[in-house]
């Protein structure tokens, strides 16, 4: 029940962030705490308990974690992350043409 | 176990990451080398066809590689049936001819373009050939990485703005693509599609409802359909012209397909119905055709008419594989085919006519035509195509589409189709009759505009681009003679499609 609040409280505010701020950079940022927010909720979800997540293991009855969720959120973190930076590099080659990072200054973002 | 379906994503991989060594030898030999990567893999795939073409023709072509030796409901698997064939089979001769055109268009930043160009490729490749879900996530976040990078690929304003635009919109989507993984993940303890697919009518209604909407949501983003339109039209105009190509004819088409793999396969139609989402998603791709080709009449723009027109045509596909009927797919896939060379035709001949002319807008599109006569001809009939004239592939492919729609007694999909070609006569005939208007423009005033744009489609080889823009329009002319020939293909790939449990207990069995 707390894991699915704090999952929800994070990613309303991220989505929040990336509806209601004007700025590109705070845009990303809301971007990432959606990520962030899902990710956690999958590692929160995926543990069990157990004291470790090797798959090997279970057949000895160590209590364990599922480790493919964990393994999923690696990848995606990966993913977040490259995304996260293409789009920075975008706004700051933006900021070159335009000297801002204003959402409502940049035309072309808004309509 | 065929190693050759493992090969058909590697070799493109492989290409994009030896392109930065190629470079230090010698950086011209960049550009064969990625026409090589693309011909080996039409090679791969061609040897595939000879090699089962006894099977291809019975419909029960089916090929499996389970990567590291495990079995299916553990390991990673690639999959080939009829449908994955013939999408990878459209999606290798267009990647192929678009590279063609890439080499005699692209003249600055050649090697950044090729590798993310090749890393396209083995995505879309990759992500039609998985029957792991989660693999589809990660090459479908490929897909939106390198074709962002290339919507920003001009680097001035409008690019940049465009590609934050459409990033913003396909992360968003990736992200609920990754969630609705998981919940699948959490519930069935597996991520193999046909496992998936086997168990998944265990799920209770709710848990039904919610992973099936998480996972539309993020289809219809990356597809572009009614509620989520906003961001094609915008990254189609600013991207360069073979990239739109790309866009929308790869892109779109590697969505469509996961659309029906997901859907038809993995959750199935019978889910779809008992939600009564199935008559909801037909009339909402209806009204987005709709849309596309409304806002394609008020369009000012070249590019962005046809984005719109993009838009009308993919929601027509969807709806019309919605009716899920044997003539519905059939339709659907031969109006994918169609629309595949028609649309990525169109780009590439609008690469090289807007060489001379200051920007995409209509006032600027006058004279055209009287520059480059044989292209704007190739140009003319592609765009008779997409209205749907006799002779040519597009009228083939509207009227299974129409033949569908009034099958299943869908009046409003059948109006939807007439409407469509009668908008199109009149937004493309303006510019046709634009095209052919008498310009005033002297050549030196020419010759200064084109060197006044920064970086904007200055061609380095006309003629590879003319001949590209002619070979489409063969195709389209050709196809359109003969389309009784892709009779056999779209019939076994319908069967491939509606038979799902051959499908779950070949991936399964073998």
């Amino acid at each position: 029940m707390f894991n699915n609040l704090i999952f929800i409280i994070l990613f309303m505010l991220g989505l929040y962030t990336l509806i209601m701020k004007k700025n590109l950079i705070k845009m990303v940022i809301g971007l990432n705490l959606m990520e962030a927010a899902v990710f956690l909720w999958v590692i929160a979800f995926s543990d069990t308990g157990g004291r470790i997540s090797i798959h090997k293991l279970a057949e000895t009855n160590f209590n364990f974690n599922d480790p493919v969720p964990q393994a999923l959120t690696l990848t995606g973190i990966v993913i977040g992350a490259s995304t996260a930076a293409l789009l920075l590099t975008l706004i700051i080659e933006l900021n070159k043409f335009t000297g801002t990072i204003d959402r409502d200054q940049i035309e072309g973002l808004n309509d | 176990m065929d190693i050759k379906v493992l090969f058909l994503i590697l070799v493109p991989l492989s290409t994009a990451f030896l392109i930065p060594l190629i470079d230090l030898i010698n950086a011209k030999l960049r550009r064969f080398f990625v026409l090589l990567g693309i011909l080996l893999e039409s090679y791969l795939l061609v040897s595939i066809i000879i090699n089962n073409f006894s099977e291809l023709k019975k419909g029960d072509l089916f090929l499996q590689y389970h990567l590291g030796g495990w079995q299916p409901p553990l390991g990673i698997n690639l999959v080939m049936d009829s449908l994955s064939l013939i999408f990878v089979v459209i999606t290798a001769l267009s990647l192929l001819l678009i590279v063609t055109y890439s080499i005699g268009y692209i003249g600055h930043h050649e090697g950044k373009y090729y590798v993310l160009y090749s890393l396209i490729a083995a995505a879309s490749m990759g992500a039609i050939l998985t029957a792991d879900l989660f693999n589809i996530y990660v090459f479908i976040e490929m897909l939106t990485i390198t074709s962002g990078a290339l919507i920003g690929f001009k680097r001035s304003k409008e690019a940049s703005a465009a590609a934050i635009k459409y990033l913003v919109y396909n992360i968003l989507a990736g992200l609920l693509f990754f969630l609705a993984v998981l919940l699948i993940y959490f519930n069935l303890g597996t991520l193999n599609m046909a496992d998936i697919a086997l168990n998944f009518t265990t799920l209770s209604v709710q848990i039904k409802l919610f992973i099936t909407a998480i996972l539309l949501t993020s289809i219809l983003i990356k597809m572009g359909i009614f509620p989520f339109i906003f961001w094609l039209p915008k990254s189609y105009d600013t991207a360069p012209s073979p990239v739109t190509a790309v866009l929308s004819g790869i892109l779109s088409k590697v969505y469509l397909y996961i659309f029906i793999r997901i859907f038809w396969t993995v959750i199935g139609f019978k889910t779809l119905e008992l939600l009564n989402l199935n008559s909801f998603l037909l009339n909402l791709a209806l009204v987005s055709s709709l849309l596309g080709h409304i806002f394609a009449l008020q369009s000012n723009n070249i590019k962005r008419l046809l984005a719109y027109s993009s838009i009308g045509h993919i929601g027509m596909i969807m709806a019309v594989i919605m009716l899920n009927s044997t003539a519905g797919f059939y339709g659907g896939i031969l109006h994918i085919i169609s629309h595949m060379f028609m649309k990525a035709g169109l780009f590439v001949s609008c690469g090289y006519l807007l060489q001379y002319t200051r920007s995409h807008a209509y006032r600027d599109f006058r004279g055209v035509g009287l520059k480059n006569r044989k292209v704007f001809i190739a140009f003319i009939i592609l765009l008779l195509s997409m209205i749907g004239m006799p002779p040519l592939l597009g009228f083939a492919s509207k009227w299974y589409v129409l033949i569908a729609f009034l099958e299943a007694q869908n009046y409003f999909g059948a109006f939807i189709v007439i409407f469509g070609s009668l908008t199109a006569v009149i937004y493309y005939l303006r510019y046709i009759a634009k095209g052919f208007e008498e310009a005033k423009l002297t050549d030196t005033e020419l010759n200064e505009e084109i060197y006044s744009r920064p970086l904007l489609s200055v061609l380095y080889r006309g003629k590879i681009v003319s001949f590209i823009s002619y070979t489409y329009t063969a195709i389209i002319i050709l196809g359109g003679l003969s389309f009784r020939f892709l009779d056999l293909p779209l019939k076994i790939s319908t069967l491939s499609v509606m038979n799902v449990e051959k499908y779950i207990e070949l991936v399964l069995g073998g």
